[in-house]
Formats: C-alpha cells, structure tokens, sequence
C-alpha cells in the first residue's frame, strides 16, 4: 500500500538504533501522512540534519555509539534553532537518572516504550501538526 | 741463872727481832717462868672468842688440859689488876699435900687499853712481893707493846700479801718499772704470760719485755712513749694480741723513787668485736644510723650513705642535711610521736628524700635509747630501701587498676567458668546487661544457652578443658529480660602454675544489632544488584515490546484483517500490555526517582491511603485501628510515594486477613522513634511465609497473574531513597504479620539544607 506524502512537506527525521522499532514507527507515521527519513544511529542523524531540511525530529534518547538523544537535542538547539519546538524523543529507560535530568532540562516531549499508536501519533500531530 | 735486867733486855731484843709471833711468845713464856722462878707459865693471846695458849715446855708440873683450860677461863674473867688465886686441892697432885700452888694472872693490855690477852704463871708461891709484881707488870707491858706490834706488822703483812695477790688477780699486765729501765714488779698475769715467776722478772731490763708488744718508740721500755707525761694511754699491738697500754709515772724525791707504771689491756677480743662491728655496720646492706631526735645523724654506715645518693659519709653527718631530708615535717612530727609513745617502731614507712631530690621509700625499723629522764635521746635504726618495691607494687596496682578498666569498660561480657562450666567471675558488663550477680554467679553458663545449641556449647567447653582456644562461637543466649540474643562467644582456657586448665575465660559479646546490620547490608546490596539487573532487562525488553505493540496496533487498524484474526490480536495486544506493565514495575522498582524533598505529615498521609480503600475494608468486615501519635513532627520527603508504600502495605495487610477468613484488624500506629518516624501496620493476617525475602524482587505468594510480585520491592526501594528501612515480621503474640517503615524526621537542619537546596535549582 502506497500512501502518497503531501508535496513540500519535509519529512520527519526518525534517529533510532532500533530496526524494529524504526519499521513501527516508519509504518505509522507514513500510513498517517507523514514523510519519513530515518537514521540507524545519532551520528548519522546529525550528518542528515546538516544536509537536509527536515519538519521535525523523532529521536531514541539510548543510543550506542558517540552521539545519543541528548546530544542530538543540544546539536539541534544550537543548529537548527527553528527545529527546538519540533524534536519527540523516546525512551526505554526512564528508570536512569541521567535520562530525568536530560528530560527535566529540554522541556522536549517524550514517549515512553513501549507506546500505542494512538499515543504516539497525538504527541507527533500535538508538536508537528496534522500533515 | 739470868740476871734480871738482863733477861728483859735480851726480851726486848727477842721482840724487835722476832718474826714469828708462836716462838716469841713461847719464848717470852719460858723467860717470865725463869725470872718468877714459876714451874709454868703460859702467854694468852686473846683473839676474838678464841685463847691462844703459848706454854712453857719445861716443867714437872704441867697443868692438864682440864686445868689449862681452867686457867684460860679464869683468865678471860681477869681484870685490870694482877690476881692470886689457890689453885684447887684436886689440882694439887697426890702425895704433895703440903705444897700449896697458886696461879698468878697479869692482864695483857693494849695502849688504848684494850684486853690484849693474860700472863699465866703457876708457882708455889702463895703471894707476890712488891718486886715481884714490878717485874710482872713489866713483863705484861712488853708483852702487850710486843703482841701490839705483832698484831700491827702482821695486818701490814697481811695487807701487803693481799695486795700482791690483788694485783696478781688481775688479769691485766701490770710492770713497774723505774728510771733506769729495771723492772721493779710486775703482776702474776704478766709473769705467766712469759712463762716465769713474777720475782724472777725484778731487777730485768724492760726491753726483756718486748716480746709482750711494742709502742713502737726509740725508749728502752717498749711500753713507754713520752716519759714526760704523767699520763699515757695508747694502744699497741704484736701480731697476735691488741694491748691498750695505760701508763702512770709517780715522780719521787730520788731517782730511784720514779716508777712508772704501765698497765696493758688485753683489747684484742674487744678490738675484734669492734671491728667486726664496724665491718658488719658498713659491710650490710640495711642502712644503719644513730640520729639525734631533731634529725642529726651521729653516725651512719656506708649502705645508708649510698641509699640517700650521698657520696661520703661525713657529707651525710652534716647538720643541715635533715631539712633536705625530710619532705613533710609533718610526717617527721608524726614520727616523733609514734616513737615517743611505743619507744619502738617495726616496719615503719617513711618517705626520705634524697640528695638529688629523688623519693625514697623507706621500711624502718627504730629504736628509742632515752635518758635519765625518760626523754628520747638517740634514736637508732635500721633502714630498708623499699622504693623498687613500692614501684613495683605500684606498677602492679597500676596495672590491676587497668585491668579492672579493662574488664569494668568492655562492651563484652566476660566471665570466668571453672573446669565444671560454673561461673566464678562475671565482669561488670554483666551486670549492666541486666544480669544479676545471685543468678549467675554459681551457676552453670550453659543453662543460659538456648536449648538447641547446648550441646555446641558444652563441646566448646571440652575443647576449651583440654587446652584449646575456641573463637567466635555464635549461639543464641538468653538475655536478662528472657529475650534471646545472637552472642558471639570465645572460650580461652586459664592455666595455674603447673600448667592444667583450671579456669576458662568466656567473652561473650551481643552481635544481635551487627547481625542485624549485616543482613540488612546483604540485603540492601542485594536489592541494589538486582535494581541494576533489572534496569538493563526492562530496557532491552522495551525495544521489542514497543515494536509488537506498535505492529499489533498498526494490524489492528487494518479493516481488512479477519475478525478470527483481530480477537488473536487482541490477545497479543492484552499480553504485550501485561509484559509491559511488568517491565514498569520493575522500572519503577529500579528507578532511582528523585525523592521530592518536602514536608510530609506521615499521619494526614496514612488518613488518605486508608479513605483509599475504606470501602473495601468497611464492606468486607475489616477493622482499621489508628493509633496515631498526633504530635508528631513531619518527615522530610515525597508524600506521593510514601503514599504508594502505604497502600502497598495496606493492600498486603488487607489480602493478609481476606485469606486468614477470620475478622479482620489491622492497627496502624505511629510513634517518633529516635530521629525517625515510625509507622507500624500489625495485622491478624495469614502471617509471611518467608519474611526474609518478602522484599525481592518477584517474591509473591499472591495467586499467579494478582501480583507482579515486586509492590514490596518498589516500596523498599522508595523506603531506602528517604534514607529510611522497611522490616517486617511474624507477630510473636498473635497471628499476623507487622510491617514497619522508618523514615528520618524532617530537624531544622535537613529542613534548611532542603531549602537552600531548591533555593539553588
């Protein structure tokens, strides 16, 4: 099933280490509207965003490698000040303490795994607008 | 035939000649008979009680004993004047009828007229003429002025005699000698020491005499040194004996008339007494003295000197040593008294102080010599360095004082078993742990032990009999308050001087508290492994989880999956929810949340909790008791979470009482407990299974699919974030369980460190 994406609409960058959880996410934000980009680590996340243009940022907030969610966060503030408002991270380990100060401190949206799909797409359309 | 005058001129020389008083006086007899023409005549000599008879020889008639004795008496009844008398018939011989005999007395009489003694004359004579008596009283005054001068040079005689035999007895040596060096006597003792007669020494050279001993001068008596000195007293020595030479010289008119008298003293023995004396005096270690009783010493020996660091003797003899000597006078005065009152003193204690101004510590023992008058005089002593002693004996007490510490101070109950385990010695801890001295002293430490480890113990005991050590032997105890306590018990066998186990000492410490530390310890790091453990599953478990649940929802939107299809969805869907609601648990349980730090009214909190489940409790017949202590302070921390801790609780409790089937009641109180606020949740519930693990993770007894297993766990792990504990036991009076959650009270100073803390964010 191919679901077309509005004309000049940017996609939404996906940053996730995760395939499985990068095809859920991919699944469900297309089947609703919404062009998808996606990069397998924060890195590479970083590359794309400064190459790109992008309407928004969904990214994991544990992620292996030298650049995680809170990096990408800060790389963002500083870079793409317009993007601040549009980031959605996600988290499988709220448990740590890091990731509470990093929450507290960013004010960002975050989701916590596992989520519905209902949950996920009334934070995306709440912080990106309907497609 | 004499003539008269002739005859008492030949008496006169007889008498000044004469020596010997008997023939003088027989002598005298025959003349007095020749010149009265008498048959007998007889000289009486009166010498006490006693008469003297000195007789004619001659004669034919001789008076018989009978009449001599007779004419004795008559004459001792004699007076002053010359008497006659008739002899009596019987004396007159037979056949001579017609010859009349008299007996004619003279009185002897001395110049102080004294009855020296009679002349007897017997003749035939019946009466005297004037011529006759002339020449009798004659005769009587020669004879008394003889017997007189008899009588006088005998005394001198005698005197002289006896005073040789005076200076003989004397054992002393006596010489005399004069200016020409001669002997002129010398006494027996000096005699038969050179083996002679004394007169065999007279007229011999003094210098004969010096194999006595020697004064060591170039004179040529050995014993004279200065012979112008009218007095000399020396001593002087031969190789065997010690004489002390006492020399007199009487100067007289003639050289001849000088003597010089030495006598010699034989004071070897004396000498060696003293110098055994002296040798013992300064030879023994004692200190001896001779004091003054204002504190002079007279005389000291060398082990006294050295005792007071004195370097001499005279140093010591020093008048102003006694102030030194004397720390208290106070003590010195004491003294005085004592000595004063008892004149004797044994063993008696005085501190001295010697030259260096060191202590010394004295044993005396004191003697009073006094005088006339009963006032102390000398004192003489014996003294004893004990200051070592005393050292050492305070050392020992020193250190028994240490050891009593040691044993009053110790946190451990020490006590002491005799080889049959019964307690001789409890040291003072014991008692402070409430034990009682008349139930244990006596009494067997085993009977203390609880039952089930007895037979450890006594083995421990056997061991310890036979000479070995046993250490950190944990048993249960009985308390004082019955309680039983986990002690740590060492055994170490004491041994007399022959080296058998006579004692075992016990040292018994109450690790109940350190146990219960140490599990808590276990416990708590367990917890916080199995917190870290769970952290890395719950997220490596949430990936896939938000991919089946994403993918289950997605397929769930599709319209055309079959309805068959979409009810196996839902399963999936429902499980995966239960899975995630199980990794949240154990997130919340891992989670180390911040604690909000604020005030919280533990007692308002608890009110909410119970309104939470009110209705379950009223509708299902379970009693809530609050027994709330209404004044207690706040605690410092998050009152959403405790509230969670509580209702985990409660919900326990309440399950707990459902199952039992009885009436439900469960008590809540809270109470300030130290610094923290204690809350205690007793119910009449089924009880804990296993309250050591009810905090683990996953731990339930709750029927599978009503719990996760980790409510209690979540709580402990917020219990611990505010710095607080969470216990629980089986009830020991009833049925049940209780729970306890401490949590510090919110002091001025948390407060204000909380305070400052947000003040900074």
């Amino acid at each position: 099933m191919k679901i077309q994406t509005p004309a000049g609409l940017a996609p939404i960058l996906l940053i996730e280490d995760e395939p499985s959880v990068t095809a859920f996410l991919r699944a469900a934000l297309e089947r609703h509207g919404y062009a998808v980009a996606n990069a397998a680590s924060g890195a590479e996340g970083l590359k794309m965003l400064s190459g790109g243009k992008y309407s928004g940022v969904i990214s994991d907030i544990r992620m292996p490698g030298t650049v995680n969610g809170a990096e990408v966060h800060a790389w963002i503030q500083k870079n793409r000040p317009e993007l601040c408002a549009r980031i959605i991270l996600i988290s499988g380990d709220t448990a740590n303490s890091e990731t509470q100060a990093f929450l507290a401190q960013s004010r960002a949206p975050c989701i916590e795994k596992p989520f519905r799909v209902q949950q996920l797409m009334t934070i995306v359309e709440k912080t990106f607008g309907k497609p | 035939m004499h003539d008269r005058a002739e005859e008492l001129m030949e008496l006169a020389v007889d008498a000044a000649q004469s020596r010997h008083l008997p023939g003088f006086l027989e002598r005298f007899a025959e003349r007095a008979a020749r010149l009265l023409s008498a048959e007998w005549c007889a000289v009486m000599v009166f010498r006490g009680r006693e008469t003297d008879s000195y007789q004619t020889s001659t004669g034919k008639d001789r008076p018989d004993a009978a009449q001599h004795t007779s004419l004795i008496r008559s004459a001792r009844e004699l007076g002053k004047e010359i008497e006659v008398r008739q002899l009596l018939a019987e004396l007159v011989e037979a056949g001579e009828a017609e010859k009349t005999k008299t007996a004619v007395f003279v009185p002897i009489t001395a110049s102080d007229a004294e009855s020296l003694g009679a002349i007897c004359l017997v003749c035939e004579k019946k009466k005297l003429d004037k011529a006759e008596e002339r020449l009798l009283r004659a005769l009587a005054s020669h004879a008394a002025l003889s017997l007189e001068n008899f009588r006088r040079f005998s005394q001198l005689e005698r005197s002289k005699r006896q005073w040789v035999e005076d200076i003989d007895a004397i054992s002393d040596y006596i010489v005399v000698h004069d200016r020409s060096w001669r002997v002129v006597r010398t006494n027996r003792s000096l005699a038969s020491h050179l083996g002679v007669p004394p007169v065999a020494l007279v007229g011999e050279a003094m210098s004969s005499l010096r194999q006595i001993a020697e004064s060591g001068s170039d004179l040529p008596c050995p014993f004279c040194r200065d012979t112008q000195q009218a007095r000399e007293e020396y001593v002087v020595a031969s190789p065997e004996r010690i004489f002390l030479v006492s020399t007199s010289r009487t100067p007289g008119v003639s050289d001849d008339d000088t003597r010089t008298i030495h006598v010699l003293k034989d004071i070897t023995d004396r000498r060696e007494a003293e110098r055994r004396y002296r040798e013992l005096f300064d030879s023994i270690q004692e200190g001896l003295f001779f004091a003054t009783p204002d504190g002079r010493f007279l005389d000291v020996n060398d082990a006294m000197v050295r005792m007071l660091g004195y370097d001499a003797r005279d140093e010591l003899l020093r008048a102003d040593v006694g102030p030194h000597l004397y720390p208290a006078p106070a003590a010195r005065e004491r003294f005085l008294q004592a000595l004063a009152e008892r004149g004797v003193l044994r063993n008696y204690e005085e501190t001295l102080r010697r030259k260096d101004g060191t202590l010394l510590h004295t044993l005396q023992n004191i003697t009073a010599v006094r005088d006339s008058r009963g006032n102390i005089a000398q004192i003489r002593g014996l003294m004893l360095d004990v200051t070592e002693q005393k050292t050492f004996q305070s050392q020992l007490q020193r250190e028994r004082d240490f050891n009593q510490k040691i044993l009053n101070t110790t946190q451990s109950m020490i006590l002491v078993l005799d080889t049959a385990g019964l307690i001789s010695y409890a040291n003072r801890r014991c008692f402070e742990a409430g034990y009682r001295e008349d139930e244990l002293i006596g009494y067997r430490l085993v009977d203390w032990v609880e039952s089930s480890h007895r037979a450890d113990f006594e083995a421990a005991l056997e061991t310890t009999a036979h000479g070995q050590q046993v250490e950190n032997l944990e048993l249960r105890v009985r308390r004082s308050d019955a309680s039983m306590g986990h002690f740590s018990i060492s055994l170490s066998p004491m041994r007399d001087e022959q080296n058998a186990v006579n004692s075992v000492v016990v040292v018994m410490t109450d690790v109940t508290d350190a146990t219960l530390l140490q599990a808590k310890l276990a416990h708590s790091e367990k917890m916080a492994t199995i917190g870290r453990l769970v952290s890395g599953v719950a997220h490596e478990v949430n990936n896939p989880l938000a991919a089946i649940l994403g993918f289950t929802d997605l397929l769930l939107e599709n319209p055309q999956i079959p309805d068959n299809a979409r009810e196996d969805l839902q399963i999936i869907l429902q499980e995966t929810q239960r899975t995630k609601d199980i990794v949240q648990d154990l997130l919340s349980f891992a989670r180390q949340r911040p604690v909000q730090r604020e005030l919280v009214h533990v007692n308002s909190v608890l009110r909410q909790t119970i309104k939470l489940r009110s209705y379950d409790f009223a509708s299902h017949g379970v009693e809530v008791v609050e027994e709330f202590d209404e004044k207690l302070s706040p605690a410092l921390g998050d009152s959403q979470q405790l509230q969670q801790v509580f209702l985990n609780i409660l919900n326990n409790a309440y399950d707990a009482v459902q199952e039992s089937g009885q009436r439900g009641r469960i008590v809540i109180r809270t109470r300030l407990r130290g610094d923290s606020i204690e809350v205690a949740v007793t119910d009449n519930g089924t009880g804990i299974a296993d309250p050591e693990h009810i905090f683990d993770p996953f731990y339930t007894t709750k029927q599978a699919g009503k719990g996760t297993g980790l409510g209690l766990s979540i709580c402990y792990g917020i219990v611990r974030a505010h710095g607080g504990e969470i216990l629980c036991w089986n009830n020991s009076e009833q049925r049940g369980s209780t729970f306890v959650v401490r949590v510090p009270v919110a002091n001025d100073a948390s407060v204000a460190a909380t305070l400052a803390k947000e003040a900074g964010r």
